[in-house]
Order: C-alpha cells, then sequence, then structure tokens
C-alpha cells in the first residue's frame, strides 16, 4: 500500500520523526492562544461581577478579595432583571412558536407539493431577506398598527425576519423524508393536513430543534428592534433594560453592570455547553443550504 | 388520471377541484402574509416617504427628489459610507482569515479539539449588547483589561485610548465585532473541510505537493462554496452594523465610528427628519445590493477559470 510506500520514503530523512511533534505543538499552541482571548474576558467579566468597585481598579487581574454577592442583589432590583427576563422570555418563545410553526407548513409545502410561483417565492426570499428594511416605514407600519409598545408587535417584527431561512431548512429536512410515509397515511384516510401533522411533524424533531433554537438565539439577543418598538419600561426585554442601565448607571457602578451582563450571558452560555450541537446545526445549516 | 377524461360532475365537484388546486397556496399563506406585511411592505412604502419633508408629527410636504439632492451634497455622506467601508473591510478580511486558519487548525486530529471548538464559538451565543458593553470596559484607557495587560508587558508606546480616539476607534470596533462573530464562519468552515474527501489530499500527496501547496490547490478550491457564504455573510453584516457602534461609540468621537445604519438611526430618531432618513435607507440599500451583486459576480467568475 502507500501508505508503506510513504513511511519507508520518510525514514530516509533525519528527524522526520520530530516534525509531527513540532506541529501538534505549533497547532495547540494558537489554538490555546485563541481560546485564551476569547475565553478570558468572558471569565473576567464573571470574576468582576464580584468585586466591590475599588477592586475593579486596584485590583484588575486578581480574584475578588471577598466575593460582592450584593452586586446581584443590587443589579437584580435596580435594573427589574426579574421583569426583563420575563419579557425575553415571553418575546423568545413566541417568536419560536410563530416561526415554527409558520415556516414548518409552508417548507412542506414547498417541499412535496409542486405549484405555479413557488420558485418564485422562493427567488423572493433569497433577494430580500438580507436586504435592510428602512426604519422609517418599518416604525410607521408599526405605529399605524398600534403594534409598537406590544408583545405582539416586536414578536412579529423578529419572527417576520427569521422565516425565510426556517423555510428553507424546513423544506431541506422535508425533501429527505420519503414520501411513501405521506401516502401511507393517505391511504389510512388521513387528509394531507393531518398527515402532516400526525405523521410528518413528529419525525421533525431535528429540524424543529434547528430552527427552534435559531430563533430563540436571535430573538434572546435581539437588541435593535426593542429599541424601535418598546417604549414602556415594563416590556423591555433583557437586551434594552442592560442598555438602558447602562446609560443610567454605568459610569458610576461598574461592578453592578458586570453582574448585569453576567446573568444575562450566564444562562445562555450554559445551555449553549450543553445542547452545542444544535446550536452550531442551528447557526450554521441554514446557511450552507441556502 | 389521463388528461381527456373531462372533470365531469356537479358544480360543487368542480369547485371542490379547483379549491384542492389552491391548496398549495394556502399552506404558505400564513408565513407569506406575516413576511409580506412586515418585511416585503416597509421595502416598497418607504419610497414615498423618501420624497417627503416630514418630522413625524406634521402634516408631510412632499418636496420630490430633494432629500436624495440634499444626501448626495452632504458631506456627512462619504464620511459615513467611507466608515462603513472601512469597517467592511477590516471586519471580512480579519473574520475570514481567523475563521479558516482555526477552522482548519480544529479539523486536524487533535486532543482536546471539541474543547477548542467549544471555547472558540462561545462570543456566537452572547448578546451585543453585553459583548458591547463588556468591551467599552475593557477598552477603559487608565483601567481596562487592555492596556494593563500592555502596561505589564512593558508595551507602554501601544497603550491607546481605545474608543476615545478618533484615529483608533473604528478599528476598535473592528476588533470586537471579529472577536464576536468569527466563530460563527470558523463552524461554517469547519463544516466545509469535512466534506472535502480524504482522497484528494492522498491524490495531492502521491504526487508530491507540499503541505502549502495541498492548501491552494485542495483546500481552497474545495472551500470556495463555503467561501462564498461566509463572504456574503459577512460583507452584509457589516454594512448592516448598528449595535456596537451604537451602544459603544454612538458614533463618536466627532462621527469617527459613524457607520449607515446609524447615521439612519439618527437622522430618523433624534432629528426626527423622516423623509430624510427614509432617502437614506434606500441609498443603503442601492449600496448594498451593488456590494453583494459585484461581491458575488467576482466570486462566481474565479470559479470557471480555477
Amino acid at each position: 500500500m502507500s501508505a508503506a510506500q510513504f513511511t519507508g520514503q520518510d525514514s530516509k530523512q533525519q528527524g522526520i520523526h520530530l516534525r509531527p511533534i513540532l506541529v501538534t505543538l505549533f497547532n495547540h499552541s494558537i489554538l490555546i492562544l485563541f481560546t485564551v482571548i476569547i475565553v478570558y474576558p468572558v471569565l473576567w467579566m464573571i470574576l468582576a461581577s464580584f468585586k466591590t468597585p475599588g477592586e475593579l481598579v486596584s485590583n484588575i487581574w486578581g480574584l475578588p478579595a471577598d466575593p460582592a454577592f450584593q452586586n446581584y442583589a443590587d443589579a437584580w432590583e435596580k435594573a427589574k432583571l426579574g421583569r426583563a427576563l420575563l419579557n425575553s422570555g415571553i418575546i423568545s418563545i413566541g417568536a419560536v412558536l410563530v416561526v415554527v410553526c409558520l415556516s414548518s407548513i409552508a417548507g412542506y409545502a414547498f417541499a412535496k407539493f409542486s405549484f405555479r410561483f413557488s420558485t418564485v417565492i422562493l427567488l423572493v426570499f433569497v433577494f430580500t431577506m438580507q436586504a435592510p428594511v428602512p426604519i422609517i416605514p418599518f416604525y410607521v407600519l408599526f405605529v399605524r398598527l398600534k403594534l409598537t409598545d406590544s408583545y405582539l408587535g416586536l414578536i412579529l417584527a423578529i419572527a417576520s425576519g427569521s422565516i425565510p431561512l426556517s423555510i428553507f431548512i424546513f423544506q431541506a429536512f422535508f425533501r429527505s423524508i420519503p414520501s411513501e410515509l405521506r401516502e401511507a397515511a393517505k391511504i389510512d384516510g388521513c387528509s394531507e393536513f393531518a398527515a402532516f401533522l400526525r405523521v410528518v411533524m413528529p419525525i421533525s424533531g431535528p429540524a424543529v430543534a434547528t430552527v427552534g433554537i435559531l430563533t430563540f438565539v436571535g430573538a434572546w439577543n435581539e437588541y435593535f428592534l426593542p429599541l424601535l418598538l418598546i417604549r414602556s419600561d415594563e416590556l423591555r426585554p433583557l437586551t434594552l433594560t442592560i442598555q438602558v442601565f447602562f446609560l443610567q448607571f454605568g459610569r458610576a457602578e461598574w461592578n453592578v453592570i458586570f453582574a448585569t451582563l453576567s446573568i444575562a450571558s450566564v444562562p445562555m452560555i450554559v445551555v449553549y455547553i450543553f445542547l452545542q450541537r444544535w446550536f452550531i446545526q442551528g447557526l450554521t445549516s441554514g446557511s450552507i443550504k441556502g | 388520471m389521463p388528461a381527456t377524461t373531462k372533470p365531469e360532475g356537479t358544480p360543487v365537484k368542480e369547485l371542490l377541484r379547483r379549491l384542492s388546486k389552491l391548496s398549495p397556496y394556502l399552506w404558505i399563506l400564513p408565513a407569506l402574509t406575516v413576511y409580506s406585511i412586515f418585511k416585503l411592505y416597509p421595502l416598497v412604502s418607504g419610497l414615498q416617504m423618501s420624497l417627503l419633508r416630514w418630522d413625524g408629527i406634521e402634516e408631510p410636504r412632499y418636496i420630490g427628489l430633494r432629500n436624495f439632492e440634499k444626501i448626495l451634497r452632504d458631506e456627512m455622506t462619504l464620511t459615513v459610507l467611507m466608515n462603513n467601508v472601512h469597517y467592511a473591510v477590516g471586519t471580512v478580511v480579519g473574520k475570514i482569515v481567523l475563521s479558516l486558519l482555526l477552522a482548519i487548525l480544529l479539523h486536524q486530529a487533535l486532543k482536546g479539539r471539541t474543547f477548542y471548538r467549544t471555547s472558540l464559538f462561545m462570543p456566537v451565543v452572547m448578546s451585543f449588547v453585553v459583548v458591547g458593553v463588556l468591551w467599552s470596559w475593557l477598552f477603559n484607557p487608565q483601567f481596562g483589561l487592555i492596556n494593563s495587560f500592555l502596561r505589564g508587558l512593558g508595551l507602554d508606546f501601544l497603550v491607546q485610548d481605545w474608543l476615545g480616539d478618533a484615529a483608533v476607534a473604528l478599528n476598535s470596533l473592528v476588533l470586537v465585532d471579529i472577536w464576536k462573530w468569527y466563530g460563527f464562519h470558523m463552524v461554517i468552515f469547519l463544516a466545509g473541510l469535512q466534506s472535502i474527501p480524504d482522497e484528494l489530499y492522498e491524490a495531492a500527496r502521491i504526487d508530491g505537493a507540499s503541505v502549502w501547496q495541498q492548501f491552494l490547490h485542495v483546500t481552497l478550491p474545495m472551500l470556495h462554496p463555503v467561501m462564498i457564504v461566509n463572504v456574503t455573510i459577512s460583507v452584509m453584516g457589516a454594512f448592516n452594523v448598528f449595535d456596537i457602534p451604537f451602544i459603544m461609540t454612538a458614533g463618536g468621537p466627532a462621527n469617527a465610528t459613524n457607520v449607515m445604519a446609524l447615521h439612519i438611526y439618527i437622522r430618523g430618531f433624534k432629528f426626527y427628519r423622516f423623509g430624510f432618513s427614509a432617502a437614506l435607507s434606500y441609498v443603503l440599500l442601492v449600496i448594498v445590493t451593488l456590494v453583494a451583486a459585484i461581491q458575488l459576480k467576482l466570486m462566481t467568475s474565479g470559479d470557471n477559470t480555477d
């Protein structure tokens, strides 16, 4: 085999066995360097959330001498984080429900039925999904529909942005499901829609998870749309709450700010670490197929 | 059924037959309705608003193409646009080079691969608000981590007012954007690398190709489709960027970090020049479309010469 040929060739040169070790060493050192650059600021943020304001300037690199849990109590109360978490949860789950329902049904039609204009409609999605929406007519539309300052308005605004990509993900998944399943269900007397609901959807977990996570992360982290559409304090999601709090108290109470940032991001990071396969699939699959 | 058999029967049956032809449209109707109202309609309805002098409160006045004329004459337009081009070049080059390098390293059979990948991808799941506020502090000239690190290494000449100095602020934002997003591109490259068959590398090795030659003649050409996806997404992202400059610098100092999306927002919602802001949106839309078209054209014509 060619492998034997290679080892024979290699051993002619002296020190060749050192090379793979050096290469591995080099690879690891680059990866470790970038891991530190990426992870350290996040770790530092969590450590800083337990420091006192004095420590933030005197003890920049060290561990907090005496963890100041008070920062978290302050953050929770002053920034009204409880309410903000609730709002972010409602908005994100609402967006996931809307996107999964609408785009799974539409994706199924694009995958399994042939009808006029289907290609045209898909092309409209492709060409408009990345286009920056003019914000003035967008805002005026929400004002006229009386959808500013409401959960529903924000959910629809977020959902409309992720519908095309989600349709593509569902369409690709449904294409891979054999049509015999649907035929069998129809022979058993199911209508087309009942077959979709009872036979197809129950085995579509991976696509639902992919679209669901993609939409959830996007909605949870969305900042611009709430900035544009939400006016009252009680409806602010986490991102907007943090930014408003930062403008109000930031310059004075950085330690409390870091506690707020940790509360906002640590849960998402933990969920990500446990479900990372789905996260990575969700955030990449659409863009590779699309 | 053969087409020759006429659809006989009662008008009711005929109606049902026609309805069943409509049924695929019923399936896509809900999604299409939401998308049309909230995404497509504003894309069109703003055209009429761009022809108005309007503060959002008083009666709008039709002024023809005056807003577009003002945009072309305004020096600010060029400043903001050049900032945006600078931002795009910086982030796209930075993200692509870094993510490709790390994806190739992660593609090797290495111990701790999953750990590295998990860590390197982490900022992607964080919000821009968290990232922006965190980095505002890391860039703090007196107590921030960056300057403190540079002083510790004795590199005092590199110490900067990262966000306050008009000459460096835009590049600081570019760094933050790369830090936040390159992991996303890395994972896409990684998926692309995994789809390259090993036989291609074996064949190249038998032909005596060096590691560098294998990269140039096997890896890069095979990654071309994934490269197009990555470049397109990062270019679009750069011309739509709003969160980072809005949160970290509000476009300052002296407009050094003002970019198109931010300019549009400030004209609209700080100065209440709705018509002017709407017109600016269409200028951005045309620019983004042109850039995307040119970039796709360049990247796909490179395909043919290979």
